[in-house]
């Protein structure tokens, strides 16, 4: 029985399970300082991105100088009257891709961009819940072929992760992204036309219900029907002739107007030149039978657009299901595989309890009992970008106002992820999986292919690998063994090896490893100078690529 | 290795009947071009090698081998008004009330030398119409051990647990779980390059010791640690630095280079570009097969092989990148095949010892809609190689004798296939090929 009470105290090994499952870990001593704070509080504040640990200044500067294009706020247009316009990226730090400025489009700085904004984000539970909405939402951008709009769809996760679950994929299913990536831009369904069924299947197996659960294939079809038409526009300037064909996939501008059938009035604008049909004509009409119920999607209901009722049926009728997918897919991120039948009803008795209210959801689960188990430390494999972030924030320097690390913020992750396409060699291709399944996690992540490319990263990690960029030479991950590492002077080699264990937080070691290890590099007396400093690199090398090494 | 064959055990009637009315057929009548005489199978050679080819998203076979006679044709015709193959001239006769597609380019070539063994309609019992559930179907062939595969299954049993890392390979970067073994997973290798540890991204000076990275995977391997990830991480680094160990990698751990005696799909001077726009087609499907020949010519002793080839789930612009898809794929086999032929091993020509065995993990909706067409059930899968006896095998289904949703009945269980495959290319004892796919299933008569 998953025990879903909150903890009262907690220790230091405690603290940091959970900052390394709900962030990317913390130094011993933020750790320390978090230690010091009631659990419950200090994670509700972790959770909210509050309290006096978030001091965003840094980041935000160091975001404000990134360069990216800024972006006026999309606002309502009473022409429109069948749009809805999709929440503008706040400035400073849109992205939007504009044909002249081809890198803007490049999947490689956006990926850049998110692991960047991982590594230094102060409220990095905001980028932990990003990166598990990505995963379950998994839009793939070899399809969507736009940076803009794949970071469009990624800051909705950052925005709305913690919202209700039913109006995250309400959201999703209107995201520009996702109508591309499953074809919702084709989803003719008016008179006799036939649904294209792509994005009502997926939303029900793989976003919200699982396969063979809870739903048919007529129930396939008739959601289908009622999504038929949610599809997105442009403004009038901004008209392209078919945003499937990936040779007329330019945005000039991202002022995306999404249709969602609620507009009594023809949208004018032509967006499918092959047909001459626009997204208001596509929307089927009528009533549906979902899940045995009967659902109108010519009218709006409750200030939803045409058809949205249909989609929250998967909620609010499937609920005792959606509640167990989400719970299978929450523990799998969050907790453990191993977890039992009982443990799954508890926690999905526990969504449903929570209205399916994602903040209360996620403050009760990591705050339980269930999730400090000691069964449960350590009791993952961390997929690699994460893997790589985390240590990433334990061994270089933390980001500062007056310290640009690297020009404009992340071309080192930029260097990172564009050598041989290594993101996807360590078999998570950031912002593009390779299906609408996303990645299998936990043991999944590991392969002789992607264990050999953690080697290869860790050692531009931990080695302090250098490359020339723009004529001037960059640390990949800039790294200082004596001033961060060991602020204080290690007096013997145990001592280390405590440190960086201490740093990077492996999982439990087989006896004998470790001291095998500090015996072959320091066989001899110790002394803390220039060649233990270069072993200690190594040894920090060793720790991030043995197995307990991809534990978190 | 001859008498394999004699290993003969329950020949399905149907397959057996359905092999019988085109025995090293499909070829001949209707050929388009380049076919010359049909040859006869050779003998199954004494190191078969065979190479997975996962056509992935489901691909609408419908429209790589329409009917072309009869109700099917008809029922055809009404559902695919607007992305229907009908055109005879499009097509290239394979007999049996089915066409071929010249769109997928190079494959009548080889049909007409009889190197081709069709089974359309292939599939499983109860489909969802879910790909991931259809992809785990199709890679594990039965449902024990769980989280194992055939080929992972076959490694098991074929492979020695202390040695023969390089014997099941992927060229992908993942590993699925069709690969997956209960001790024995396959090797993943995707570059012929530098497979080699550390492997410094850049510019490192000072390498990391070798030694004792290996000496500590080494101690987790015989750790026993309980944990899942712990041991996936174990294996999969132990794996890795056998691998890169192996003397068939040459110096710097990287296979010796070595230039494909055709173009390829994607390469400059290949002659057949994409259909819409006459650019070249992608050579992501090529790029793999030209590491298989290289890996195969650098004399490495792997037995399996597994490549893909995705971007087949067809809902949208099917008009367009269909086409594109069949010429990538039909080009890259043909090109493979006779790329093989000038590559001589120890134990003989590629050529004779490589079989393609491709498949998807299922066919599409026969009713089109928008454009695309929708998840459907029964698939085609083919094998190509000069031991195969070319032909159709199984039954091609009933378009007009659809289930619930408008999808086509199977006519052949997939693991019919495996069985063949498991029994009379990859030398398995009958008794352990129906171990491996829990039950005992009809062979087919292609080999």
């Amino acid at each position: 029985m998953a025990v879903l009470t909150a903890i009262s105290s907690w220790t230091l090994a405690d603290v940091q399970h959970f900052a390394r499952r709900a962030g990317f870990g913390l130094t011993p001593e933020a750790a320390a300082g978090l230690q010091t704070l009631a659990p419950a509080a200090a994670i509700d504040a972790w959770i909210d991105g509050t309290g006096a640990a978030y001091d965003a200044t840094a980041f935000t500067a160091a975001l404000a100088t990134a360069d990216v294009v800024t972006e006026p706020l999309v606002t309502a247009n009473a022409s429109d009257a069948g749009s809805v316009d999709v929440p503008a990226v706040a400035a400073p730090h849109a992205f939007l891709v504009e044909g002249t400025d081809a890198w803007r489009n490049s999947l490689n700085t956006a990926q850049a961009l998110c692991a960047w904004r991982m590594q230094h984000n102060p409220y990095p539970f905001q980028e932990r819940m990003a990166l598990f909405w990505h995963n379950l939402f998994a839009t793939g951008w070899h399809k969507v072929d736009n940076a803009a709009l794949m970071l469009k769809q990624y800051q909705l996760f950052r925005a709305q992760g913690l919202a209700r679950f039913d109006d995250l994929l309400a959201a999703v299913s209107k995201d520009p992204a996702m109508c591309i990536w499953l074809d919702s831009v084709l989803n003719n369904a008016s008179g006799t036309n036939i649904p294209n069924e792509n994005y009502a299947r997926e939303a029900m197996e793989l976003y919200s219900l699982g396969a063979d659960n809870g739903y048919n294939q007529t129930d396939i079809t008739q959601l289908a029907r009622a999504l038929s038409g949610w599809s997105f526009t442009f403004a009038e300037a901004d008209y392209i002739a078919n945003p499937a064909s990936p040779s007329q996939k330019r945005v000039a501008n991202a002022h995306f107007k999404v249709y969602d059938g609620s507009s009594i009035s023809p949208d004018t604008r032509l967006w499918w030149g092959g047909t001459g049909t626009t997204s208001y004509t596509m929307h089927g009409t009528g009533s549906i039978a979902l899940f045995g119920q009967t659902f109108d999607i010519t009218s709006t209901a409750n200030g939803w657009a045409k058809g949205e009722n249909a989609l929250r049926a998967i909620v609010s009728v499937r609920g005792a299901q959606c509640a167990q997918f989400l719970a299978k897919r929450l523990l799998t991120h969050f907790v453990t595989t191993g977890y039992s039948t009982q443990d799954l009803s508890d926690v999905a008795a526990m969504i449903q309890a929570s209205a399916f209210d994602l903040r209360a959801v996620m403050k009760t689960l990591l705050k339980s009992q269930y999730f400090f188990d000691v069964a449960n430390h350590f009791a993952l494999a961390e997929g690699p970008v994460s893997w790589l972030v985390r240590a990433a924030r334990m061994l270089c320097p933390a980001l500062t106002a007056g310290a640009a690390q690297t020009p404009k913020g992340y071309p080192a992750w930029r260097l990172v992820t564009s050598n041989a396409t290594t993101f996807d060699q360590m078999g998570m291709s950031l912002l593009d999986p390779s299906g609408p399944n996303g990645w299998k996690e936990h043991a999944a992540w590991l392969n002789s292919n992607t264990m050999r490319y953690r080697t290869k990263v860790a050692a531009a990690l931990a080695m302090n690998e250098t490359r020339g960029y723009n004529g001037t030479t960059y640390p990949l991950f800039p790294t200082f063994v004596t001033t961060d590492w060991f602020p204080a002077a290690p007096a013997t080699a145990q001592a280390v090896y405590d440190r960086l264990a201490a740093l990077l937080q492996p999982g439990p070691m087989p006896a004998g490893v470790p001291a095998g290890w500090l015996a072959a590099l320091w066989p001899a007396t110790f002394t803390w100078d220039a060649a233990s400093q270069a072993k200690a690199r190594e040894l920090a090398f060793l720790i991030l690529c043995s197995p307990a090494g991809q534990l978190y | 290795m001859t008498t394999r064959r004699e290993f003969i055990q329950t020949v399905g009637a149907t397959g057996a009947a359905l092999a019988g009315l085109s025995a090293c057929g499909g070829g001949g009548k209707g050929s388009s071009g380049g076919g010359g005489t049909t040859q006869p199978p050779i003998p199954i050679p004494s190191a078969p090698i065979l190479v997975i080819v996962n056509i992935d998203g489901g691909y609408d076979w419908l429209n790589v081998m329409p009917p072309n006679a009869g109700t099917n044709l008809s029922v055809y015709q009404t559902k695919r008004a607007t992305l229907g193959i009908t055109d005879t001239s499009l097509l290239t006769d394979l007999g049996n009330g089915a066409a071929l597609n010249n769109d997928f380019t190079g494959m009548d070539i080889l049909n007409a030398q009889g190197r081709v063994a069709w089974i359309p309609g292939i599939g499983m019992p109860n489909p969802n119409l879910s790909h991931f559930t259809a992809q785990d179907l199709w890679g594990q062939g039965a449902a024990t051990p769980a989280g194992t595969g055939w080929l992972g299954r076959f490694a098991d049993a074929a492979f020695s647990p202390a040695g023969d890392v390089l014997r099941g390979l992927t060229v992908t970067s993942d590993l699925i779980l069709m690969l997956k073994g209960a001790s024995r997973s396959f090797v993943s290798i995707p570059s012929a390059g530098g497979y080699v540890f550390p492997a410094y991204l850049f510019s490192g000076t000072a390498l990391p010791d070798a030694a004792l990275l290996e000496t500590g995977w080494g101690s987790a391997l015989g750790a026993a640690s309980p944990d899942a990830g712990y041991q996936a991480a174990a294996q999969a680094g132990k794996l890795f630095f056998d691998a890169q160990n192996n003397a068939a990698f040459g110096a710097g751990g990287s296979i010796a280079a070595r230039t494909p005696t055709v173009p390829y799909p994607g390469d400059a001077a290949y002659p057949i570009k994409r259909a819409d726009n006459g650019g070249n087609l992608t050579g992501s499907l090529s790029r793999q097969f030209k590491l298989i020949a290289q890996m195969i010519a650098a004399g490495l002793p792997a037995q399996i092989y597994f490549s893909r080839l995705g971007g087949w789930d067809t809902h949208s612009n099917q008009a367009v990148d269909h086409p594109n898809l069949q010429r990538a794929l039909g080009g890259s086999i043909k090109a493979f095949y006779d790329d093989l032929a000038t590559i001589t091993t120890a134990t003989g020509v590629a050529q004779d010892r490589v079989m393609i065995l491709a498949y998807s993990e299922f066919g599409r909706r026969v009713q089109e809609n928008n454009g695309g067409t929708d998840h459907g059930t029964a698939g085609l899968s083919f094998c190509v190689g000069k031991a195969v006896k070319g032909g159709m095998y199984g039954g091609y289904p009933d378009l007009s004798n659809l289930d619930g949703n408008g999808n086509m009945k199977f006519t052949t269980d997939f693991r019919s296939f495996y069985a063949t495959v498991l029994d009379r290319w990859l030398g398995q004892p009958t008794a352990t090929t129906n171990t491996l796919l829990g039950s005992n299933y009809a062979r087919l008569a292609f080999l």
